[in-house]
This record gives structure tokens, sequence and C-alpha cells, in this order.
């Protein structure tokens, strides 16, 4: 049987086949225990329940057996009333107890089984989501936040796969309950037609009667968790501005809208309080009363000898134990639409490709040739340390995405998320429009990867080659470069592949020294997540260290000290170069400091390369390259310079 | 020409030592094996092996086995849990007896609310409790052999009656219980706010703000939660199981028996849990943390996870994430089956005694059916509210934990104690500044620094080299370790804040926009500030064209989830504040090095407004800034290793000097 966490194998991009592009489009083909049905989200939840058919199976068999004590105990409670009490036979009444307590053990004992079997299911689904949420991320890359707001990708993890968990749950808890439904049916109808038929039928009527009184109390609730959202949003707020509203001020005003929130949360709260009053204080007059006229009616056969006092005693049994089934189906209900919500944000991810596809018989990049952009007519010549100079630093920093065949996009990310307050037709319109778009965006990123890249190594096309050959020939480190969190030396060396003196000459050559002397612990000092903790220079120089470590063939450096000093920047620059002798290396940066080193500088303007040079040769000789330059000099810190 | 400059050479020979200096400790830190075992592909994993199961063997070998491996599984819970109480950086974690207090205070304030709380779950209780009782009786009289239904029908208008009244006192206690829960919560969570905003500024300037974060929405939320459902359906389950059990002895002392021996075992057994559970599901919930948070590092940085090839490894790290949450589930879920297995016997097993107990005691004529059916009655009412209390406790337990991470906030000493003395202008001065991160680990070396009213400083130097520590003492932010910042004669870190911020701004890279409207944004240094102040302060930095187009002008609602700004607006919003706050002298630390260059442009002139006529010193990544300063201070290795104008060192020939060739030529 399985057990949590699932084995789950990675997604395989497509090979490309050029009749056929549906290859390429997830949303056509079945899922399979490898991948994920993502046909519809009603698809994707029976894929999941499938993938642990065995589990659930199980956990609905054992259910069965857990509620044994509810479903015979009454029974058995009455058995022993007549036979053994009122009947005055103390060998009955130990018969009949002796059973009850066997149900009683064997309940419990299933019960462990039960959910055992039950918290199993559920983390398998729960696990299996994060999972196939990691292996996308890893499949799709730097595409994923461009297309989905990483917000949406983690709640997949975080939230809706807990929402699967919860269905197999009640699902197996439903099956057992139908079951322990239909036993207590048969038993009481063919004791009593009449109070049979009345437990029967006021279980699901009393549950029915208090739902006009939930929904005042849900959308009070909303309310309630809307208000407390915000108050947690702010919150939040008042401790990421907290250096300023500390260091500048602000303290009671921040502090009296926090509380002004609070005391609205709090009304909110008492609201929906009061509506959950109501709704207690109805369910305990009607199941009062329900208990009520089974007694009355009940006392009244019995007084005419048509029903005995332990049967009686069994009815009260079962008018308290029925709820419980009842109450199970509404919740199988409730939570297949709210998993159905959940697999739906959950196919907008995993239904997604990789915009491109691998080619059939990938072409070998050769080594000690030259990079060339077709489209700006950049070249950077093996073994030299080329710099890019432009204007707009954006468009440098497209170039070194084009140089890496990263897809670099305009766009911002679709959320599927809708406002909350658009209800039925507006909220599926605009959840359709949102999918338009989304699926828009992905034609666009395959018309912009398919077919040739327009970025030749040597004579080869970088689309010839596989992607994964691209990237482990060309290494473009641009300035979102993520520091994971984990020691120094995972930090330097991720890939557990370098030697001591590698590792500490690509900190030099970064003027990293001081984050080293900066952790406790040296290599084993612990970063915090992205890096925090570091300033921004140290940041960078960290991210610097490791592109340099990994040492590829070429590597492509975008701004690498952009938010490093004049002292540190010079002293990289020095080393960078003696660093990457004999290596294919292309800076994107504005900084006299660096461009000195530069066997040869570019100048990028209007998305062509304008001017080549050497620093000195373009600075004499070329006044858009000096405009550029010399802005540099001026601007970058305007303070000191402006008041005067 | 200044004296300071002549120490050139000196300067040059730390910027070598500097070279070499660092990273002595390098091999022994640096883990050889990994590299070696990553190659041969046998990394240790991050689950040991002896928490999984052992494969074909006998029932008693896994029996034990499982044993072996929920203890192992109880050491890790504990060995997190300490080490949550303790994080090695972040804020301090209170004791219980603080939360005791904080309780009681909270509980005092409410007396009133509390009695009331108490009264009506009370009486609703004892409105259900007597319904049973009648029931029976309703029996006694139907088992009758000279039985009138007048009197059955009487007893059940009665009951009627009473189950009204029950739905009445339970709709009053429901009431109550929200009333006083909503009111507790947001009193608690508006002390601990109000804490926050009182943490030292010297704190809040190094911590990262993580762990901050965590408290005030995680830990507020746990506490949230068990307050406005654990407590009361705590205090209604206490409330409803006592008096069932008193009911119960009511009813018939003998039958009552059977519930009362069961106590015993659930006692036992709920306590062992109850000992464990709080650890297990704070070890749970930190597990799923990991898993969350090293999948955000994944998803937002994919595109390095991309470029560097570590889809595999990252892979792997939720794979161990997961196992390892995996492993915190089964052990909670050992307890809870432990737990489950000996309350569903104690629950039920009572029912089978009394039913025995009810035969004999019957047959000696010394119960009624009625009694028996009561007190079957009572064990299975007394089963809902038993349930609650367990389930309720453990979120309690957990809700205590949350709040003494909460308290922990209150704990951190304050870092100065403002003295009765005045500036009496305002001319600062720092005289041999040493300042320690690290006790014994000096970052500043007796600086001396006189700031001449109105001119600009240049700071400049290596990084590491201690200048935007030298920023933060002339700040006020922290106090040096020896010699003192004074402002006209007093220290820095004697004036109280809201005078110190009209003396010294610290202004950073940082711009946060507060949600709340573009005033609350603005008035922040002087909070009763006239509407003339702050529109006269957005004239000032170029701001005020924009905010009077707005639809609501100053009460614009802005920050996260309104009305987005530009970066530059957002820019200019904190110099609007500055320039409210009006303070004499400006620290700018790398204020301007991380604004997109587009936008720099267009704050040339919003900047330039606020420095006018203040002193101004400028950490500078960039020389050109240094360049038109009056005066530039090269900081290496915690010294001001040269000081003078830009020609004085460019003569003196020395590290700025030639920094300044290599960036001109």
């Amino acid at each position: 049987m399985h057990d949590f966490p699932p084995a789950v194998p990675g997604f395989t991009t497509a090979v490309r086949e050029p009749a056929d592009q549906s290859v390429v489009r997830g949303r056509s083909d079945r899922g399979t225990a490898n991948r994920p049905d993502t046909r519809s989200p009603l698809r994707f939840l029976v894929w999941m329940v499938r993938q642990q058919a065995d589990i659930v199976a199980a956990g609905a068999a054992v259910a069965v057996l857990w509620m044994m004590p509810g479903t015979l105990g009454p029974f058995l409670i009455g058995r022993a009333v007549d036979q053994g009490i009122t009947g005055h036979s103390a060998s009955s009444l130990i018969f009949w107890a002796v059973i009850l307590l066997a149900v009683i053990i064997v309940g419990a004992g299933f019960g462990i089984l039960g959910h055992t079997w039950v918290v199993r299911s559920w983390l398998l689904a729960l696990y299996r989501t994060t999972k196939l949420v990691a292996r996308k991320t890893g499949q799709l890359g730097h595409v994923l936040p461009q297309r989905t707001p990483t917000g949406e990708v983690l709640s997949v993890s975080s939230s809706d796969s807990d929402q699967f968990g919860a269905l197999t749950e009640v699902f197996s808890r439903a099956v057992g309950s139908l079951v322990a439904f239909l036993i207590v049916a048969g038993i009481v109808i063919s004791t009593s037609p009449l109070l049979g038929v009345l437990v029967l039928i006021a279980a699901p009527v009393l549950l029915l009667a208090a739902l006009p009184l939930l929904r005042p109390l849900q959308r009070r609730q909303a309310i309630e968790r809307n208000r407390s959202s915000k108050l947690t949003s702010m919150a939040t707020d008042i401790v990421a501005g907290l250096r300023i509203l500390r260091g500048v001020g602000g303290e009671r005003t921040f502090g009296e809208n926090y509380a002004e929130q609070s005391q609205s949360v709090r009304r909110a709260g008492v609201a929906a309080g009061v509506w959950q009053a109501v709704t207690d204080a109805t369910s305990v007059l009607f199941s009062g009363l329900f208990l009520v006229g089974l007694t009355w009616l009940g006392a009244l056969e019995v007084v005419s000898g048509e029903l005995t006092v332990g049967q009686l005693v069994s009815f009260f049994g079962y008018a308290l134990f029925m709820v419980t089934p009842i109450r199970t189906f509404f919740e199988l209900a409730q939570k297949t639409v709210r998993a159905l919500v959940s697999a739906a944000k959950t196919v907008a991810v995993l239904e997604q490709e990789p915009p491109w596809s691998e080619p059939v018989e990938p072409a070998s990049l050769p080594l000690g040739s030259p990079i060339v952009d077709e489209r700006t007519g950049f070249r950077a010549e093996p073994g030299e340390l080329t710099m890019v100079v432009s204007a707009l630093p954006d468009a440098s920093a497209a170039l070194a995405d084009r140089l890496g065949r990263y897809l670099a996009v305009d766009h911002e990310p679709v959320s599927m998320e809708v406002d909350d307050k658009l209800k039925g037709r507006a909220a599926r319109r605009a959840r359709a429009e949102r999918e338009l778009q989304r699926r828009r965006l992905i034609e666009t990123d395959r018309e912009l990867a398919g077919g040739r890249w327009g970025v030749r190594i040597g004579d080869v096309d970088l689309a010839d080659a596989s992607l994964e050959a691209v990237r482990r020939l060309v290494l473009v480190s641009d300035t979102s470069s993520m520091v994971f969190a984990g020691t120094l030396q995972e930090a330097v060396d991720p890939h557990a592949r370098l030697t001591l003196e590698q590792a500490e000459r690509a900190m030099r050559t970064a003027a990293a020294e001081d984050v080293y002397e900066a952790m406790p612990g040296g290599w084993q000092g612990r970063l915090d997540e992205r890096g925090r903790g570091l300033s921004g220079g140290q940041r960078q120089r960290l991210v610097l260290a490791r592109a340099l470590a990994v040492d590829p063939e070429i590597l492509v450096l975008v701004e690498p000290t952009s938010a490093v000093d004049a002292h540190t920047e010079a002293m990289i620059a020095e080393r960078l170069t003696e660093h990457r002798r004999g290596r294919t290396t292309v800076v994107t940066t504005a900084s006299p400091l660096l461009l000195h080193h530069a066997d040869r500088v570019v100048l990028l303007a209007d998305g062509e390369i304008v001017a080549t040079g050497t620093h000195d040769q373009l600075l004499a000789g070329e006044p858009r390259y000096q405009r550029v330059v010399n802005r540099a000099m001026d601007d970058e810190e305007v303070p000191a310079g402006g008041a005067r | 020409m200044n004296p300071m400059s002549s120490t050139v050479g000196t300067a040059g020979e730390s910027v070598t030592s500097q070279l070499t200096g660092p990273m002595t400790d390098s091999a022994a830190t640096w883990d050889h094996d990994r590299t070696r075992l990553a190659a041969a592909g046998s990394l240790p994993p991050r689950i040991p092996q002896e928490l999984r199961p052992p494969q074909g063997v006998g029932i008693s070998r896994r029996l034990h086995a499982w044993h072996g491996r929920h203890l192992l599984r109880e050491r890790r819970a504990q060995e997190f849990y300490a080490q949550s109480r303790n994080p090695v950086r972040g804020l301090p974690v209170a004791g219980w007896p603080a939360v005791a207090d904080f309780i009681k205070t909270l509980l005092t304030r409410r007396r009133t609310l509390a009695a009331l709380l108490l009264i009506m779950n009370g009486l609703a209780a004892i409105a259900g409790l007597v319904v049973p009782r009648i029931l029976g009786q309703l029996v006694d009289i139907a088992a009758a052999d000279d039985s009138v239904t007048a009197t059955i029908d009487r007893l059940a208008v009665a009951v009627i009656g009473i189950t009204v009244l029950q739905a009445i006192f339970t709709f009053g206690a429901s009431v109550s219980a929200a009333i006083f829960g909503q009111d507790l919560l947001a009193a608690a969570r508006e002390y601990i706010v109000r804490t926050v905003l009182r943490l030292p500024l010297s704190r809040v300037e190094s911590a990262s703000s993580g762990d901050l974060v965590t408290r005030v929405t995680r830990d507020v939320g746990t506490m949230s939660d068990s307050v406005r459902w654990g407590l009361p359906q705590a205090v209604v389950a206490l409330i409803t199981t006592v008096l069932t059990i008193v009911a119960m002895l009511l009813n018939s002392p003998l039958l009552a028996l059977p519930i009362l021996a069961s106590v015993i075992p659930l006692w036992i057994s709920v306590r062992r849990y109850f000992k464990r559970a709080p650890m297990g599901y704070i070890t749970e919930g930190g597990s799923y943390s990991k898993i969350n948070t090293s999948l955000t590092e994944t998803v937002e940085g994919a595109r390095t996870v991309e470029a560097l090839g570590l889809q595999r490894r990252r892979i792997e790290l939720t794979d161990d994430d997961v196992e390892e949450a995996a492993q915190a589930e089964r052990y909670t879920m050992s307890l809870r089956n432990l737990l489950f297995g000996v309350i569903d016997t104690a629950y039920n097993t009572p029912l089978v005694w009394t039913i025995l107990l009810g035969g004999l005691g019957y047959a000696h004529g010394w119960v009624t059916l009625g009694q028996i059916t009561a007190a079957t009655l009572y064990i299975q009412a007394v089963v809902g509210p038993l349930d609650q209390l367990i389930s309720n406790v453990d979120r309690l337990q957990v809700g205590v934990a949350s709040t003494t991470r909460l308290l922990g906030i209150a704990a951190v000493p304050q870092d100065r104690e403002p003295g009765e003395d005045r500036p009496s202008n305002s001319h600062l001065l720092g005289e041999d500044l040493r300042f320690a991160y690290r006790e014994g680990h000096d970052v500043l070396h007796g600086v001396e620094l006189d700031l001449q009213p109105g001119e600009r400083l240049a700071i400049v130097g290596p990084s590491g080299s201690g200048k935007s520590t030298l920023g933060r003492l002339l700040a006020g932010i922290n106090g040096p370790r020896t010699g003192r910042v004074t402002v006209g004669g007093v220290d820095l870190v004697k004036l109280p804040l809201d005078q110190l911020r009209t003396e010294v701004s610290l202004v950073t890279q940082e711009h946060h926009v507060f949600v709340g409207s573009i005033r609350d944004n603005i008035v922040l240094a002087r909070e009763d500030s006239f509407d003339e102040v702050v529109i006269n302060a957005l004239r000032t930095v170029d701001a005020w064209d924009w905010v009077s187009r707005l639809p609501s002008g100053l009460d614009t609602m802005i920050g996260s989830g309104n009305a987005s700004l530009t970066p530059a607006q957002a820019q200019q919003i904190a110099l609007a504040r500055l320039v409210v706050a009006d303070p004499h002298t400006l620290v700018l630390d790398e204020a301007t090095s991380l604004i997109d260059p587009r936008t720099a442009r267009h704050l040339e002139g919003s900047m330039a407004a606020l420095l006018q006529d203040r002193t101004v010193v400028a950490i500078a990544h960039r020389l050109h800034t240094a360049h038109d300063a009056d005066r530039i201070a090269v900081v290496i290795d915690g010294r001001i290793a040269e000081l003078g104008s830009h020609h004085e060192l460019i003569e003196a020939d020395g590290e700025y000097a030639s920094l300044w060739r290599a960036w001109t030529s």
C-alpha cells in the first residue's frame, strides 16, 4: 500500500517534432502515473485520488468498522435493557454487555488503523502536490514567475494541497458513513416503522434547517476574515517600515491606525459571534425538540406495548448518532467544491509547458568560438573580456538574456485570482478573461522561443543545442540573482564541486572576504533565506563569487558591481581580469573603473552595436559613449552634487 | 593641508593587510568531505536511516523498531522546540510566568464579562443536564403498568420548556464568549504592536525583520485562534463536563462509578499527550514553514536555479523538507493514536459497566429504569465536551507558546535613557569613537570627527571598513563603545527620540511606503503637523503637482493594496518626510545607490531641495559625490585614513587620488 511521502517523478520537456505542435500542449493528453491529468480540475482530482486509490479504499473500509460502536452500540444497549435488565436475566445481560465491549474495543482498534490510513492518504495528496510544484518549477525555470505570480504558485503547494488531502480524508469517511447510515436505517425501520422514519428524516431535516442560518454566518465570518487579513498586513507593514517608524517617527499614527483596524476586526468578530450564537442556540433547540418528540412518541408506543423500553433507549442513541453521517455528507459536498477551486489553481500551474521543445538531435556547441547575436550585431571573441555599455541598462540586460537564451518579457504575470467581491457570472467572466490572457501569453512565449534563436556560438544556433548544454556553456548572472539559504560554503559552491583553493580564489576576486569574516563559523556560517542579513553590496559580491566559481566557458555578468563602492569596484575590476584570463567574459556596465580593464568595449544604442573599441579609444572618439560614461560619473549620486 | 592625509602610507599597508588578513581560518571551516562525498553520490541523508522502518522482519521486531523511531522523533521534536525557544539570532522569548501575569492583567480588567461568561455557560449546561433526567422519568412512567398518557404529555411539555431555556442560555453563553474573546484578543494584539513600536532603535536597525514578521503574523494568528475558539470552547467544555458528572452523581451515585473510574486512565493518557503534543505540533509547524521557505526561494529564484543548473538539488531539497515534515507528522500521529486508543475505550466502556451495574441495581431495586436511561444518555452526552476539552487544551498550549514569543518582544531592554540636557547649537562632534558588534571585535578604532554646521562631508572607503557604522553613530542610532557623539554639547544617545529625530536623521536606500493616507506617510516626525506643513514639504520635493491631482489629495490611501506609486514618487514621499522632520544634519547611507538611474535624474531637484541649508554626511559609493563635497573622509579599517577636500587629497596622492585617477582616466 502507498505510504507518504510519495515518490514523484519529474516532468520531461517534449522533444520537438516540427509537424506536430500538439506535443507541447499539455492540455490535450491524459494523465499517467508520471504526469497529472490537467485537462480539467475535475479530471485532476480524479487523477489525484487514482494515484492513491488503494489507501483511499482501505480508509473507507476501515471507517465502516470504526463507526461500529455508533451503528451497533444503541441496538446492543437496547437488547441488554430488554433481555437483561427488564427481563431479569443476568446471563443475557452479561452476554450483550460482552458483545458491546467487543464492539467498542474493535471500534477503537480500527479507529487507530483508520486514523493512520486517513492521515496517510491526506499527506500523500498534500506531499504529492508540493513535490509536483517543485518539479514543475524546475522544469519551467525562469519562465514560471513571468507567467504566474509566485504567490499563486506557492499557495498551490501550501494551501491548495491541503484541500486535496482533506478531500481524500472526507471521502473515506463519507463512504463509511453511508454504510453506517444504511445499517442504522435497517435497524430502526425494522424496530418501529414510525419512529424509524422519524429518525431517518429528522437528522437531515435538522441539518437543512440550520442552512439558512449558515449563510449570514458565513458572510459575517468572511467580513471578519477580510478585516483580519488587512489587520495582519498592517502589522507586517509596521514591521517592514519599523526602521523608518523608529528612525523618523510616526509610531503614534500607525499604532493608532492599527488599533482602529483592530477594533473594527473586533466588531466584525462580535457580529459573527452573535450569528454563531444564533446557530448554536438553534441547533440546541432543534435537536432538543427532536429528542423530546421522539421520546414522547416512543413513550406512547411503550405504553401501548408496541415498543419495549430497551428499544426506546436505543432510539435515543440513534437520534444522537445519526447527525454524524449526515454532517459528513454535507462536509463531502463542501470539501469537493473547495477542492475543485483548488484544483483549478493547481492545474493552471501544472499544465504549463516550457515555451521551447528540445531538438530531436541536439547539436554540440563548439568550444573556443565567438558568440554572436544576430539581432544587435554583438560579438564576443573567445578568451576576451568584452564589456557592453548602453544608455539604457535594460537594453544591455536584454542582450545578456539573449546571449544566455533566456526569455526576457516585458509583461506582468497573470493572476488567476479575481476580486472577492465579484460573484456568479461576473466572477466567471473575469476568470475566463484571465484565462484568455494567460493563453495568449503562453502563445507569445512559444512564438518567441520556437524556431531559430538568433544567437550563435561558432556556427551553431542556440536553439539547435539542448537547453542544458547551453546553460552549461553560458552562465548569465543577472541582477535578480538569488542567494539561497544554507551555509556560506553551499552558497559559493552549490554543486559541491570546488576545492578550497578554488572557492577562496572566487571569494578574493569578488572582494567578498568581508562576507566570510561577517559569518560566525566561516564557511559553515548560515545565511538566511535570500541572503537576508547581508547588505546589498555583500549579496552582490557573493553572487559574483558564485558565478566565478562555476567557471563557465562563457560568463555573462550584468551590472556586477552596481551596489559596490568605488574602492571595492576597483579591486574587483583588477582581479576579475586576472581571474577570467583566457575565458570568454561579457560584462554589462557603465563604470569607468571596470571599463578600463576590458579587452574590448561595445556601445549598444537603439538595439544595435554602434561602436567597438577600447575604453580609451571610445572615450576619445565616440561622443555617444562619452555621454553614457560621463553620465555614470555625474549622476550616480545626486545628493552632494545637486545641492551645490 | 589636513594632517590626516599624511597617513597615506599606513593606509596603503592596511589595504594590503586587508587583502591577506581575512579568511585566515578558511581551511579550518571548509568542509572538505562535502566535495568528495558529493562526487561519490553519498552525501549523508538529512533523515537518518534509523527513522526508516526496517523491511521484511517479524511483527515484534517491527514494533520494537517503531518504538525506537518514536523515541528518536520525540528527541528531534524536543531539540527543535528548544531551538525555537532560544533562537540564535532574533528576539528573546518570554517565560511562562510572564504569560500568566499577562493573562491575569487582561482578565482582571474584564471581571464582569468573565463572570457573565461563566454564569451563562453554567446555566446552559444545567438546563441541558435536566433533560436526560426528565427523559428517564418518562421512561419510568412509560414502563410502569399503570401509566397515564396525560403524565407523559405533561412531562414532554416540561422538557420542551427546558429545551427552550437551554437554547436561550446557549445563545447568551455564545454571545458573551464572542464579546469576551474578541475584546481580550483586540487588547492583546494592540499591546503587542505597541511593544513593537517601542523596540529600541539600535535593535531595529540591526536585526533582520524576519523573526518579528513571523511573530506579528503567525504568532498573533495562533494566539487569536486559541483565544477566539480555544478559550471559550475549553471553558464551555470544562463547565459541561464537570456539571455532567455532578448530574450523574445526583442521578445515581452507583451508575456514576464507571465514568468516574474511567477518569483515571483518561487523565494519565491525556497528561502524557499534553506533555509531548505541543513540541510535536510546533515541530510540525516548523517543518511546514521550512518547506514553504525553500520552495519560495526556488520559485522566486527560478532563474538562478536554472542558470546554475540547480534544479535537481532544489527538488531534492524540497523532497528532504517533505520527508522531514513527514517525520514530524508521524510523531504527532503516533501521539494521537496512543491517545485515541485510550480515550475511545475510556469514553465507551463505561457504557458497558453502567449497563451491567444497572442490571444488578435494577434487580436489587437500587435503581430505576429511568435512572439507567438517564445514565446512558449522560455518558453519551459527556463524550462531546470531553473531546472538545482535550482538543482545545491542545490549541491553548500552542497559543501560550506563541504568546511567550509575543511577550518576548517586550523583554528587549531599551538602549538609551534620555537625559534632561538639550543641545545649545547644531554642532555635531564625534570623539574617540570605538564600536563593536561582537565583543572584542572593534570595527571603529578611535575615530575623531568635527562636523562644521552646513558642510558637506563625504565618507568613502572599501566595504567592511566601518563607514556605515560611523554613519550610524553620527545619527545616534547606536551609542559608541567608547567616546561620544554630541550635538551642541549633549550626547546624542541621551536625547529623547522625538528630539533626536529633529536634530539628525539617517537616510538609507529604503523608502518604505506605509499603508495609510499620504498625510499619514509624511507627518511621521511631527505627527500634529497642519496640512500646510505637509503641502509645503511636498512642494519642496516637487511632489505637490501629482499629489494635488489625486482625487482625494492628501487623504489618498497609498501603500500595499492601495494606489501604487512609481519608485520616484515613493522616494519623494520619503524625502518629504525628512523635510517635515527638518533635522539640521542628514546622514545619507548609500541613499541613492539603488535608485534606477532614470528616476535619479528626476529626483535630483527634490534631493537638492531637502539638503539645502543642512549639514550633510554622505556615505558615498560613487566618487563623484566625494568630488563635490566640502571634505572627504577616507575610512579604511575603522580609521579615518585621509581627510580633506578633493584637491587636498589629490595633492596628497594617496588612496583617494589613485582611485580618482582610475575613475576619470
